[in-house]
């Protein structure tokens, strides 16, 4: 994982979001969830301070769930507290995130914010998402041949471009990412529209 | 390099004062060339332990002192104290004088083996004053920087005077440094012993010392921090301690402590060299006081330290190997629990029980920062006299004379009768030093430390009579967090 990041970091990313356990995965055998979560904290601590020294800012998607355990908790608010100032590049880890959870905990703070129902538009609807400075998702690698959303960021990868290296994600190293940029570097994104060389117009 | 001897003035005329025309107080004396030494922080816990190794001191400090709870507030009111009683303005120092004997004439009783103690004893006294002026000497011997006879001899007199000062005429030193000595080692070898108070301070003290309010919130620096300075300033002063009684008291003989302890102070020493704010142990210890919030100039450095120990201590935990037990670490909330409340605030020595001298304690700490004179100080002491009348009779079920924790949760709502809301009452005339029945600014900063609070002052920026009673009721009772009671009673 550290290895990914230090490609992307290196390849000049400067939003790079990690995936690492769903809403969904709460129902998977008990005795398998305790090891993930075993699994994360030794990984935080492991590299917090290099994740610190290359200036990465690092922060967490919905970690609010009370059954994230204490002492996890307690290590994910000491990272982000850790490499808040940092600005070199902004690591986000989805843990215990849903998309869609994100997307009706917008709507509910927009409600409560008293919004009139004709003045929300996409742009002020995104400033209640969690973390609303994330810009539009790029790029989006499924690792394992797996092509599912799965409920992932589901608001911002609207325009996203998607590769699906069949590779496990254990297995998933630098030279996997670097190949996956290279895919993304030769898509055609046309951000809903066509092609601007095609015609002449220019996108929105 | 006799050619260079003249261009050291300073140093010449320092080495031979001027004998009887200068000062015994004031910034001519010999003692404030100490008094910025940062070497003065470990003299000054030698010197304590030295004082509660003596039966009657160790009883008083047992029975009375909140030392070993509030260790950092006790340190700066004794820098506050000797300042003032070795300053240039002589009324302030009789002033001074005149407190510490009204402190000191609360301070009597009997203690374990029921021998009595007495903090007005002559004789007590003097050996307080003796330690603090041999520790002054042993400071500058370990750092290598021996004082000369003349200068000892001149510290030796502003010593007496500090002490005739405050017991009049016969004041209980030996006349002359000569004879000074031997009454030391007499005192060391005939009446010092392994007080429970001597115990209490190095081990208790050293393994859970407090820590200073502006690392509150910050345990685990705290805890590194400690972790190292503990031990080592325990061991730093025990070794510093003289031998025979060290022998005798069977304290621990750690190899290479006398090596350290050397070095110790040496290195303290050499700190002198530094830029001036940085050593000045006045400052130092003024600076552990600071409110991140307040008003202080200081307070932003404060606040931006403190978030780069934030981010430190986030990164110590983040380290530090993780432990067998995981610990759930509760964030505090607005709201105490009766057993904080009963821990942080009226258990003021820390015993588990809440007595006398722990509402002794809070008068003490309000009439020192109030600066109070006779009659306000008396009205104020016999206010929390008559609280903890109340108090016994309402809470003390099993009638053992003292309260305990479980006692107090069981009867938390009885607690704002008619004796605590005279406290309150006395509080205010006592702040109120205009006597204009509501608090202004000054007022307010003089107890508290920090400006007014948006929320704290009326419509016309004063502070009522009701309103400041409603709300010293409401932190002695309803235990919220957060006021300005908090950096005043509850903070190490």
């Amino acid at each position: 994982m550290i290895d990914v990041i230090e490609a992307a970091r290196t390849a000049g990313v400067e939003w790079l979001s990690l995936y690492a356990f769903s809403t969904e995965n709460w129902r998977r055998p008990a005795g398998e969830v305790d090891f993930l979560m075993r699994l994360v904290r030794h990984a935080v601590r492991k590299h917090a301070p290099l994740l610190h020294a290359r200036r990465i800012r690092c922060r967490f998607l919905g970690v609010t769930d009370s059954r994230v355990p204490a002492p996890l908790a307690r290590d994910f608010a000491d990272l982000m507290t850790l490499t808040g100032a940092n600005r070199g590049m902004t690591l986000t880890v989805a843990f215990d995130h849903g998309g869609r959870g994100d997307i009706v905990e917008a709507a509910r703070s927009l409600i409560r914010s008293g919004v009139s129902a004709d003045a929300v538009d996409e742009e002020n609807f995104a400033a209640h998402l969690p973390f609303p400075d994330t810009p539009d998702v790029d790029l989006v690698i499924r690792t394992s041949g797996e092509q599912r959303i799965s409920n992932f960021m589901l608001w911002q990868v609207a325009y996203a471009e998607w590769v699906f290296p069949p590779v496990l994600w254990p297995d998933f190293r630098a030279t996997h990412f670097v190949e996956c940029l290279r895919t993304f570097q030769q898509r055609d994104r046309r951000f809903g529209g066509v092609t601007p060389n095609a015609n002449g117009e220019t996108r929105p | 390099m006799t050619d260079t001897t003249g261009s050291h003035p300073d140093a010449t005329a320092q080495e031979h004062p001027v004998d009887g025309d200068a000062p015994l107080f004031g910034p001519g004396s010999q003692f404030h060339q100490f008094f910025n030494d940062p070497r003065w922080a470990l003299a000054m816990v030698r010197a304590t332990v030295l004082e509660a190794a003596h039966p009657q001191v160790g009883a008083a400090l047992m029975e009375s002192s909140t030392f070993v709870v509030h260790p950092w507030r006790r340190l700066r009111n004794t820098f506050l104290s000797l300042q003032r009683m070795f300053g240039a303005d002589d009324q302030v120092r009789q002033r001074e004088a005149a407190r510490l004997n009204r402190l000191h004439s609360r301070l009597n009783g009997t203690d374990a083996h029921q021998r009595p103690y007495d903090a007005m004893d002559p004789h007590v006294r003097a050996w307080v004053v003796a330690t603090l002026f041999e520790s002054t000497v042993t400071m500058c011997r370990l750092s290598g920087q021996p004082l000369e006879q003349r200068t000892m001899e001149r510290l030796y007199a502003e010593f007496q005077a500090y002490l005739a000062v405050m017991d009049g005429e016969d004041g209980r030193l030996p006349a002359t440094l000569q004879e000074f000595w031997p009454y030391y080692d007499r005192v060391v070898e005939e009446e010092l012993e392994n007080t429970e108070a001597l115990r209490i301070i190095l081990y208790k003290l050293f393994d859970h010392l407090p820590a200073p309010p502006v690392l509150d919130g910050l345990p685990t620096v705290w805890a590194a921090g400690r972790a190292l300075a503990g031990p080592l300033v325990g061991a730093i002063t025990v070794s510093s301690l003289p031998e025979s009684f060290r022998r005798r008291a069977g304290l621990p003989d750690i190899p290479g402590a006398r090596t350290l302890t050397q070095s110790a102070y040496l290195a303290i020493g050499l700190a002198r060299f530094l830029p001036d704010s940085w050593t000045q142990a006045e400052g130092l210890v003024s600076l552990l006081f600071v409110a991140p919030d307040s008003e202080d100039p200081r307070a932003r450095t404060v606040t931006a330290v403190r978030d780069g120990m934030k981010r430190a201590g986030a990164l110590l935990r983040l380290i530090t190997p993780l432990p067998a037990q995981p610990d759930p670490a509760e964030a505090p909330g607005p709201q105490r629990t009766a057993e904080e409340f009963f821990r942080d605030v009226l258990d003021q020595t820390g015993d588990g029980y809440l007595d006398w001298p722990d509402l002794a304690a809070m008068a003490r700490e309000l009439s020192g920062r109030l600066d109070l004179d006779e009659p306000q100080e008396t009205r104020l002491y016999n206010a929390y006299a008559e609280w903890w009348k109340e108090l016994q009779t309402d809470l003390d079920t099993d009638g053992d004379g003292r309260i305990s924790k479980e006692e107090y949760a069981a009867a938390v709502p009885s607690l704002a009768g008619p004796a605590l809301i005279k406290v309150a009452e006395v509080l205010f005339d006592a702040t109120d030093a205009d006597g204009n029945q509501s608090i202004d600014a000054d007022e307010y900063r003089a107890l508290f430390r920090t400006g007014f609070h948006r929320d704290v002052a009326d419509t016309d920026g004063s502070y009522s009579r009701a309103a400041f009673v409603r709300d010293f009721l409401s932190f002695m009772s309803g235990r919220q967090r957060s006021s300005p009671y908090d950096p005043l009673l509850a903070e190490a």
